[in-house]
């Protein structure tokens, strides 16, 4: 009787902690047992191997947002930074450097423009979303400038890292999974970590509490920095060509996928598991509306009603949870 | 009193602005001519109408990211009611223009109703307003309007271009409605403090749902023009001008996080912005470039304005 | 309740776009022309000139002119290869300062910004590749009557609004060619899609309107499985060229790329899908991005008109235009290094047959 008090109570705890991610979760199930009905190909091997790897990337990115967007920021300059992280790799292997040190530099280079970026936002007290929205704009004026619009090719084969596959599995979904259990774990766990958390709920108390908000908000960034250069190193490897333009509204992609996943944009909540299973999420909606025969005119606007959908599922769980709490 | 007035963002923007305009004008002597000054308003009147209603918008400490994607809707809109119903031109301008107002209307339902953060929500809505309108128009432009219809956007009136006058009027209008009246103000004390604005007997809901239709208003009449101006529909007008539009409302010194914030820094933020655009490219800068100077204006413009503020705030 | 409303939409939006099936190709509503199943040239019919005029144009000839051109956009290895062209010409001339400049995306309201701008900034000719050919007339025609020169190449406006326009190849060439070239590779019964930029880009929506009429005149056991779009993005042609080989398996046998992006990205997925000489893609490509797939025999042909000729050939064209050496009523215009340009349909100037770039000589080209 009182094991089984204890154990409802670890359940909905459970339920209350992760609710979205399993909302997350579940509406990834839902969306394989359909489209797998209606077109058994979808579930094939290659076909989600392929899903999940090409999406990795985006998931990576998702990490460091998230932990931007816990500590109370946001950064929308993150399409541009994968843009020309990309670059630096191509360039750096295209002109005689070592493989290795083509995907450690953009890692690096990432990690020293963002934070840059967290100075302007930590101690210049530029509000986030301008200070990314110029630096947006620098980084694409740059990028064009520094390139000339032209294409990177003839990348050496070792180059491609996300085309490799380690014991069968893709690269890509290798560093997805393990980056994904590393963060939520350091981030619950370790101290380091849970200031986010702190800070992004309310940073007074947190200041109050001993912790440095300005230095967690710049540590946050410079983080996600180190999150986008290992994006933009699985996203430049995947293909034979490397442009100087990146996908259009990748960041809003990324974004979406980290608010989707739970994180809340009023801060202070949310984990990187969510994130990423929101980016699976949203990887395999856009390969089932092909699968599914949906229109390609109509793709767009599914998925517009389908991300409003989890958004007012998750605000009337949010508003349950508050009245319950009260209550 | 005066040192106010004088490190007012506002007055600090005015003077970047004329140093801007004094140092493009000696890079290119096609830049300050009557010629050009109009030319350039006629092409910043778009956005210039669509940052009236985010100045609003972000005054509260909201924003609207979906401005872009009801552009484009209302132009495809336009474009069916037209040709594909048949109905008149008029009518149908009139028609899409609701249309348009009601996406933001539903916009300000879900941020009210639903305490939607107003970035998820516009951002939610920025794809499928953008997705309704390639669903509709199924990618087929709409051409050939008749001619009057062409006066709106590459027409002129006395000289000035058509939609100048246009932008003018609701410029004032908005002028008039922020600075003076108590609605105004009452948008001004959401963006400094929700609860207590709720509290002082102001209908938070309601004035919110106003000004979010209100900037679906705003940018259907800019869709509208958009359309006159390049005589066709295409389902993908209008993207990327949230940013722009944004980019202009925060260089006129108007707060992300509410509170603060005048439509004549706004018309400030996006002469400039236009102008640097202008200049630079006769200047012989070309895009890439003028894209990145942009970016600077917009960081550098925040930290001196920041700077000014830590020096009179003691 | 209202996510149960929107969850019911949701349902109804998805219930329409399934009965809107995926039988459509991506072509556009006008009238097609297709070409003779043989080998016999096209009939030209001659037409009157019906290109613009410019109003009151200084006398240019033999003077230095100042040219702006304005791609649909920068940042793609097609218009980095047109831009080279453009230079060269300049630079043989020598008389020409000309520059490229252009948005960074594909969008008429960027483009026609930067036309409007450089028209004030004084200008003797304009050299533009259109995202819209109705979006971009306006201000074509306000360069017009400001007496520049303004000359097309690749995409078209409406024929008022430019002077000439250079057209690599005519669109029922172009999908002859590569419906051919399909037939031989993958089969006169093969399955095939198609990968585009967008539904409103109107080049590709005219091509893929004549490949569709042609194929089913002269290769009816043809069947178009689906098309779909992956704007000028690498990742996303990629992503979307492999969804199409998942979701096919074996009844897919070609795959049509639609621009120089998707075809690359097509080739890549058929190349990591392990499908190599089972899917056929053929497409309209820069060399030096199909030269891995070609080297593997992934690819056999690459269709294309030689881009850098094409810039080449629109610059030599401006020049002849401002100099009055090419007049309305003209039939054909020295160009350069490429000889002779016959003069097509009233005030097109044709570039040439497609170019197929095969194993054989694709290492010759380095753009």
């Amino acid at each position: 009787m009182a094991a089984r008090q204890s154990s409802a109570r670890f359940w909905s705890g459970l339920i209350s902690a992760y609710g979205q991610e399993l909302v997350v979760f579940g509406c990834i199930v839902v969306m394989f047992v359909v489209v797998g009905t209606y077109n058994p190909r979808f579930l094939n091997n290659t076909n989600l191997v392929t899903i999940f790897s090409g999406n990795a990337y985006i998931a990576v990115a998702a990490i460091g947002m998230s932990l931007v967007i816990i500590t109370g920021n946001i950064d929308v300059s993150v399409g541009s930074l994968i843009g020309v992280l990309a670059t630096v790799a191509g360039t750096l292997v295209v002109n005689g450097a070592p493989v290795w040190v083509s995907w450690l530099v953009p890692v690096i280079v990432g990690m020293a423009i963002n934070t840059v970026l967290g100075l302007l936002v930590a101690y210049l007290r530029i509000p986030a979303i301008v200070a990314s929205l110029g630096m947006l704009s620098i980084l694409k004026g740059g990028l064009i400038t520094a390139t000339g619009g032209k294409w990177i090719t003839g990348m050496p084969e070792g180059f491609f890292l996300a085309q490799q596959r380690w014991l069968g599995v893709p690269t890509p979904i290798w560093f997805m999974v393990i980056l994904t259990v590393l963060a939520a774990y350091w981030m619950r766990v370790f101290p380091a970590g849970r200031t986010f958390y702190a800070v992004g709920g309310n940073a007074e108390a947190a200041r109050a509490a001993g912790i440095d908000p300005r230095r967690t908000c710049v540590f946050a960034f410079t983080l996600h920095g180190l999150f986008a250069g290992v994006a933009a190193v699985l996203f430049s490897t995947q293909l034979q060509v490397i442009q100087s333009t990146v996908p259009p509204n990748l960041e809003l992609t990324v974004i979406t996928a980290s608010v989707i996943g739970g994180v809340s944009i009023l801060g202070g909540t949310g984990t990187v598991i969510g994130s990423t299973l929101a980016a699976i999420l949203f990887g395999c909606l856009g390969s089932a509306m092909v699968f599914l025969n949906v229109s390609a005119y109509w793709l767009r606007a599914v998925l517009g009603l389908l991300i409003l959908a989890t958004v007012l599922a998750d605000m009337a769980r949010r508003s349950r949870y508050q009245s319950a709490a009260t209550a | 009193m005066t040192k106010n007035l004088l490190v007012r963002h506002e007055t600090i923007l005015a003077a970047l602005l004329a140093l801007a305009l004094v140092v493009l004008t000696t890079q290119s002597s096609h830049f300050f001519t009557v010629e050009n000054l109009l030319n350039q308003c006629r092409l910043m009147a778009e956005m210039g109408i669509v940052g009236l209603g985010m100045t609003f918008i972000i005054v509260t400490g909201g924003i609207d990211l979906s401005v872009g994607s009801i552009l484009g809707l209302v132009a495809i809109l336009l474009g069916v009611f037209w040709k594909n119903v048949g109905l008149p031109l008029p009518v149908a301008i009139v028609l899409a223009i609701a249309s348009g107002s009601l996406a933001g209307l539903f916009n300000g339902f879900i941020i009210t109703r639903f305490n939607v953060p107003p970035l998820i929500a516009t951002l939610a809505t920025l794809a499928l307003y953008r997705g309704l309108a390639e669903g509709i128009s199924e990618s087929h432009s709409v051409r050939g309007y008749p001619d009057w219809f062409y006066v709106l956007g590459q027409g002129d009136v006395w000289g000035i271009p058509t939609q100048l006058w246009v932008f003018l009027a609701l410029a004032i209008v908005a002028i008039f409605i922020l600075g003076v009246t108590p609605f105004g103000r009452g948008i001004y004390a959401i963006g400094s403090n929700a609860v207590a604005a709720r509290f002082s007997g102001i209908s938070v809901k309601r004035s919110l749902l106003s000004i979010y239709a209100a900037s679906g208003f705003l940018a259907s009449i800019a869709g509208v023009i958009f359309v006159s101006r390049v005589s066709t529909t295409r389902s993908d007008m209008g993207t990327g001008l949230e940013l722009d539009v944004i980019t202009a409302v925060v260089l006129g010194g108007t707060s992300i996080f509410g509170g603060r914030g005048t439509i004549v820094g706004t018309l400030l933020g996006l002469i400039l912005m236009q102008a640097l655009k202008s200049g630079l490219l006769l200047a012989g800068v070309k895009g890439d470039g003028t894209i990145m100077a942009i970016g600077l204006m917009l960081i550098g413009s925040v930290i001196v304005s920041n700077l000014f503020r830590m020096n009179t705030d003691g | 309740m209202l996510k149960k409303a929107l969850l019911a939409s949701a349902t109804l939006l998805l219930a329409v776009g399934v009965a809107h099936s995926a039988t459509w190709t991506g072509g556009d509503d006008q009238p097609t022309n297709p070409l003779a199943c043989d080998a016999t040239p096209p009939t030209v019919a001659a037409k009157p000139y019906d290109g613009g005029v410019p109003t009151n144009p200084p006398d240019r000839k033999g003077k230095p002119i100042k040219v702006v051109d304005v791609p649909k956009l920068i940042g793609i290895g097609y218009f980095d290869a047109t831009s080279k062209g453009i230079a060269e010409a300049a630079k043989e001339l020598g008389n020409v300062d000309a520059k490229t400049d252009g948005p960074t995306k594909a969008n008429i309201d960027e483009q026609v910004t930067f036309i409007d701008n450089y028209i004030t900034s004084g200008v003797d000719g304009i050299l533009f590749a259109a995202n819209d050919p109705v979006a971009i007339s306006p201000v074509l025609k306000k360069a017009l009557s400001k007496g520049i020169n303004v000359v097309g190449y690749d995409a078209n406006s409406q024929p008022d609004a430019r002077q000439w326009f250079i057209n690599q190849s005519p669109f029922n060439g172009i999908a002859k060619s590569l419906i051919d070239n399909m037939a031989k590779e993958a089969g006169e019964d093969a399955g095939v899609a198609i990968v585009t930029s967008t539904f409103t880009t109107p080049n590709q929506a005219r091509w893929i309107a004549e490949m569709s009429t042609y194929a089913a005149k002269c290769h009816p056991k043809l069947q178009f499985l689906e098309t779909v779009e992956a704007q000028e993005d690498n990742n996303l042609s990629f992503s979307q060229a492999t969804t199409l080989i998942n979701k096919y398996g074996d009844k897919v046998k070609g795959i049509f790329g639609m621009t120089s992006v998707a075809t690359p990205a097509s080739a890549e997925a058929v190349t990591q899908a392990g499908k190599c000489g089972k899917i056929a893609v053929i497409g309209l490509a820069t060399p030096n991005a199909m030269k891995p797939y070609v080297a593997k025999d992934c690819v056999k042909s690459v269709v294309l008109w030689n881009p850098i000729d094409l810039g080449y050939a629109a610059m030599e064209v401006l020049r002849a235009t401002a100099d009055g050496t090419l007049k309305p009523g003209s039939t054909s215009v020295k160009a350069g290094r490429l000889g002779e340009l016959a003069v097509i349909n009233g005030s097109e100037i044709l570039l040439g047959a497609p170019f197929v770039f095969t194993k054989d000589n694709i290492d010759k080209f380095n753009f």
